[in-house]
């Protein structure tokens, strides 16, 4: 339990607020550079100037309006909503292991909306969202049940184990429906590998407002999850109505995941990452890490998404992987130190 | 089992060799067998050009009945099918080794990455380097897993010895990652290369041949009277390292040896059909529910299951959506998966570690 220590240890109020204008202009100059950087180079003036005063008639400003700028605002969003998810989730579940993806819930939303748009026939993107929050709701309920059953309760490793379980199974599901509906699986294989690359942003009408929401409610929440991290009893006795207060933030991160997974697809292991290296710095308050993980998952997503562009150059891969790349060592390694 | 299994003892007429064998153990060994018998010969006798039953026997009995009946049973469906049983009585038996080795009941081979290291090992050889010849593969397989299983082997053992929960997760961390890198093979490769790493990868046994067969033979005749040597000591060690040791066996080098088999077991085979999943976590837990036996016979039974598993995921997987093939290894994680799901409700470890 050493990543739950006491709250406000080491972390002075002015010391943590200092770090926000510092965690901005780095994800200012994160966003600018992700644009600038591409197949045609573009210096930051030019970004800036595209960005403020748009001439329609210079081709680099179309660039950055029409290709760019989308993808950017996409990486923020998603890499905001996913790592606050994460650090929401580390706290209610006391498990630094906990992720939307590792638990379960990223893997159903995928099924969700996989199950919907290739057997039901429902591609309207009105739908596509709350079809993902159903399915990432089921599979973190199914998730905790079963690791509820297991003998110790709901572990970090109990619920990382049936986590595992239920994603192996709905992606068994998943790749039956493909088979079964070849047309289907053109579009949605470069989905199902998580990434940011060509992503329809008019989905962003109906994603944006419940995620924005979420966001904000994460935030609002925060303060009292670090009393539930301490344990139900305990925050029983501070006179937090633990069983409300968990079913309103399961609601904020399941918001957030299906947002996440249908606008970008699944991306593992955000909200593995992020939140820890913010503990790091700010401690265990949790209304310190959850908006810090916010921003530094914007950044980590906006620079995980500028590698993923220019790495080799003429082609692309997938954002996805990458974060998987990255994220898979920090989980053996969480893996080592836990359990040692 | 509460009243004492039955046993049938033979003995040689000077007594020097003696037998104890579990009738329960055999009869169902020999119930399986005909299982097997069956789905093979239901599997031989389905498909899109139909041969009755009687047919099939007829011709493997070396009757020919028609030249299409002929090609048909022994080119394309009597390889398959054979491939089928003998894929599973090796993930079969890759599972129970390292269930074994691990002491712990939710080991898999592709649940601790495995699988996974021989598949981009295989998906790296098809993708990247089309024009290398396909009996390259299984070594190449086999080099992905051993060196996967090291990575894991070093990794969850730390100055306390080995966890068998830290095992685990420390494959799904691994698997996780070398997947990552799979898919991104997958995605970027030509789409046509991808789509046949894409069946490959889901565990299908469609288009196992006659030297896939031979393959998959060779391997199994070496490595399961191996398997079946060290079978004795490790089951000393299925009481405990401490145990053991003071039992005077050798507890790293029969750990090291049973692992080495488990992976090239798992290998060889996914280098064959693909990752099958869950068929390792089935099998030994089956063979065990199924009748308590001695540790050799009780991996001759695991094979047993894990071959009649795997033929009957091959055969209703071919037949239900009859135009389209659901390769076998996604029916077995269908199955998997609820079964790992219970194991782990019921397993004390999980909870203890």
């Amino acid at each position: 339990m050493s990543t739950i220590a006491a709250p406000n240890s080491g972390t002075h109020p002015v010391r943590a607020w200092s770090g926000v204008p510092v965690l901005l202009g780095v994800l200012v100059l994160a966003f600018l550079l992700h644009i600038a950087v591409g197949a045609k180079q573009l210096s930051i003036g030019t970004v800036i100037e595209a960005l403020t005063n748009f001439d329609q008639t210079v081709f680099d400003h179309v660039i950055v309006r029409n290709l760019r700028l989308p993808r950017a605002v996409l990486a923020v969003i998603v890499g905001a909503s996913l790592s606050l998810a994460g650090a929401l989730m580390q706290g209610v579940t006391r498990n630094p292991l906990a992720d939307p993806a590792l638990l379960g819930l990223t893997a159903g939303a995928a099924f969700a909306v996989v199950i919907a748009t290739s057997v039901l026939g429902l591609t309207s993107m009105i739908f596509i969202p709350w079809i993902a929050m159903l399915g990432a709701l089921g599979a973190a309920l199914v998730v905790y049940l079963i690791a509820r059953l297991v003998p110790g309760g709901a572990t970090p490793l109990s619920l990382t184990l049936s986590g595992a379980a239920i994603s192996a199974f709905l992606s068994a599901v998943i790749s039956v429906v493909h088979l079964l509906d070849q047309d289907t699986f053109e579009n949605l294989r470069v989905w199902l590998t998580g990434g940011l690359a060509g992503r329809d942003i008019t989905l962003l009408l109906y994603v944006g407002p419940p995620i924005a929401l979420a966001l904000i409610g994460g935030v609002l929440l925060a303060p009292r999850v670090t009393v539930l991290a301490m344990g139900d009893e305990v925050a029983q006795g501070l006179g937090v109505k633990t069983g409300a207060l968990k079913v309103q933030l399961l609601a904020v991160v399941v918001v957030l995941t299906a947002c996440s997974v249908a606008l970008a697809g699944p991306l593992g292991f955000i909200g593995l990452v992020i939140p820890h290296v913010v503990r790091l710095y700010v401690g265990s308050d949790y209304r310190w890490i959850v908006p810090y993980a916010a921003l530094a998952g914007a950044i980590y997503l906006l620079g995980v998404d500028t590698i993923a562009r220019v790495a080799i150059p003429p082609r692309e891969i997938s954002t996805g992987i990458i974060t998987a790349m990255i994220g898979a060592p920090l989980f053996v390694q969480l893996v080592r130190r836990r359990t040692r | 089992m509460s009243a004492p299994a039955r046993h049938w003892v033979l003995r040689s007429k000077s007594e020097r060799i003696a037998l104890r064998l579990p009738v329960r153990a055999l009869v169902a060994l020999a119930l399986l067998s005909l299982v097997l018998l069956v789905t093979c010969c239901v599997s031989l006798a389905t498909g899109t050009y139909g041969v009755a039953l009687n047919e099939v026997i007829d011709t493997l009995r070396g009757f020919s009945i028609s030249r299409a009946i002929d090609n048909v049973v022994w080119e394309f469906r009597f390889p398959r099918t054979l491939a089928a049983a003998l894929v599973g009585a090796m993930m079969a038996l890759s599972g129970a080794a390292l269930q074994n080795t691990t002491r712990n009941g939710l080991a898999d081979p592709s649940l601790v990455g495995v699988s996974q290291g021989a598949a981009l090992a295989v998906v790296s050889l098809t993708v990247v380097f089309p024009d290398v010849s396909g009996a390259l593969r299984p070594w190449a397989a086999f080099a992905g897993a051993i060196l996967v299983a090291l990575a894991i082997q070093g990794l969850s053992h730390t100055r306390q010895g080995g966890s068998a929960i830290r095992f685990i997760l420390m494959g799904i961390g691994l698997s996780t990652f070398i997947s990552s890198i799979t898919s991104a093979l997958m995605t970027y490769g030509d789409i046509d290369r991808a789509m046949a790493a894409l069946s490959w990868l889901a565990g299908s046994i469609n288009a196992a041949s006659w030297s896939d067969v031979w393959t998959l033979g060779t391997w199994c005749t070496v490595l399961l009277p191996a398997l079946l040597a060290i079978s004795r000591s490790s089951s000393a060690t299925r009481m405990g390292e401490a145990t053991a040791i003071s039992l005077g066996v050798r507890t790293k080098l029969i750990r090291n040896l049973q692992l080495a088999i488990a992976v090239a077991l798992a290998a060889i085979a996914t280098s064959v059909v693909g990752p099958l999943g869950f068929v390792g976590l089935i099998a030994p837990h089956a063979a065990r529910r199924i009748a308590p036996a001695g540790i050799g016979l009780n991996l001759l039974i695991t094979a047993m299951v894990g071959a009649a598993l795997v033929s009957l995921a091959d055969l209703v997987g071919r037949a239900a959506f009859a135009p389209i093939q659901i390769p076998a290894g996604l029916l077995t994680a269908l199955i998997g998966v609820p079964l790992f799901i219970v194991l782990m409700v019921r397993s004390r470890s999980t909870a203890s570690h």
